[in-house]
């Protein structure tokens, strides 16, 4: 199958200052990738080169187009809300749908109203006149109407309450993703969306640091909690992070045995926000 | 948003046990459909994979089977099935772990016994 995207060795630099070192990806269809790093980190400069918006050294295909040549081809296939995205505040929603009916050939304008008509936006409203989460809305039922192949979401529910939250994954997966289609989305509310992802990437300092299906995560990574009078026994183990919890430690594990593990106690799987800080906190690992 | 599930096993298990019990409460009736994997998935904001996974292990369990293009159906005999399974596991596992329990608590073999029996009276 044809890769979403597929990056070779990207490199970016900002005056010898390297925002994406040597970064490589490959994500298939049908897949909701989580895109997890420190502020700073690079997301937002890889996101901005997928979308052609900032130029590269290395091999980038996005829907098998080159983002810096192919651009407008690229863009009638992937839909985008950035963290900046702001609206213009004097226009109001039914404008907006008519300019996205203008300008993009594959605005699916019925669409757009059908999924608003089951929020609280009015077609009538003004931007400046709706909150946060409304507008989160109107942006989500563009993207989705342009009948998009890769959705890219660049901190989509920052600054919204949970009610919206909530709504917004539920609305993402119901009224856009199926099996042809593919999410790349970055958040710092990794708990969140930790059971949506079906793939995860955790980037620091420009590097990949990790990158594989969450079921690859679930075999490679273990976690024990062991208590006070346990933790003599944990000598001979080696783990990549040890943190304190109420009467002990606990230990998490990469690429030892799960076997060899259930000696000492109840295995289980880290969570994607204790792997960040275990992986963050250990430099220079190449997964 | 993930207050649903535990840690202690994957959620596509944890969804698993969950589909069984609705279809040993009756809840899913034999021959019927269960929700599909995207209004499951967008109910509980978990991704397809992970419910795909769940119905699958049902459907080699013989719980449930696809019907092409309808989707996934109780099959017949299903909740019998699954109740045999169910008080199986209650007598070689939940049991002795009840009992290894009572026995970490100190107490003792008649008491738990005379407890239980009181329980039952109670209802």
């Amino acid at each position: 199958m044809q890769s979403i995207i597929k990056a070779q060795g990207v490199t970016k630099l900002f005056n010898g200052f390297a925002a994406l070192n040597n970064v490589s990806v490959d994500i298939p269809a049908g897949r909701i990738v989580g895109l997890i790093g420190p502020n700073g980190a690079g997301k937002t400069t890889l996101l901005r080169c997928l979308m052609g918006l900032a130029t590269y050294d290395g091999e980038l295909s996005v829907m098998g187009e080159n983002p810096l040549q192919n651009r407008q081809k690229l863009l009638e296939q992937v839909a985008y809300i950035a963290d900046t995205a702001v609206l213009p505040s004097w226009i109001r929603v039914i404008q907006l749908l008519e300019y996205a009916e203008g300008v993009h050939p594959n605005f699916n304008r019925q669409r757009a109203e059908h999924f608003l008509a089951n929020t609280d936006v009015k077609l009538n409203s003004k931007i400046n006149s709706l909150s946060k989460g409304m507008t989160t809305q109107v942006h989500l039922a563009i993207a989705i109407s342009i009948d998009a192949k890769l959705l890219v979401l660049d901190e989509p529910t920052l600054g919204l309450d949970i009610l919206y939250r909530k709504r917004f994954y539920e609305q993402l997966l119901n009224d856009f993703f199926d099996e042809q289609r593919s999410i790349l989305i970055t958040t710092h509310q990794v708990e969140e969306i930790e059971a949506l992802l079906t793939d995860l990437i955790f980037i620091q300092n420009g590097k990949l640091i990790l990158s594989m299906p969450m079921e690859k995560i679930a075999e490679r990574f273990h976690q024990i909690d062991f208590n006070k009078d346990q933790l003599s026994e944990t000598h001979g183990l080696r783990p990549i992070y040890r943190s304190p919890i109420l009467g002990g430690e606990r230990l998490i594990f990469e690429n030892v045995d799960y076997q060899e593990l259930t000696a000492y106690g109840d295995v289980a799987t880290p969570s994607v926000a204790d792997l960040f800080v275990a992986k963050m906190s250990k430099p220079g690992a190449i997964a | 948003m993930t207050e649903t599930w535990n840690d202690k096993s994957p959620i596509y298990r944890q969804l698993k046990e969950r589909v069984a019990g609705l279809i040993m409460a009756g809840t899913f009736a034999e021959g019927e459909a269960v929700p599909s994997v995207r209004q499951v998935s967008s109910d509980f904001k978990i991704n397809h994979i992970t419910v795909s996974k769940a119905y699958q292990e049902l459907v080699d369990a013989g719980v449930l089977e696809v019907r092409r293009g309808r989707g996934m159906f109780v099959l017949d005999g299903a909740k019998d099935r699954l109740l045999a399974e169910s008080r199986s596991k209650f007598e070689e596992t939940e049991l002795p772990q009840l009992i290894e329990r009572a026995e970490q608590l100190g107490i003792a073999p008649a008491d738990l016994i005379d407890r239980i029996n009181s329980l039952i009276d109670g209802k």
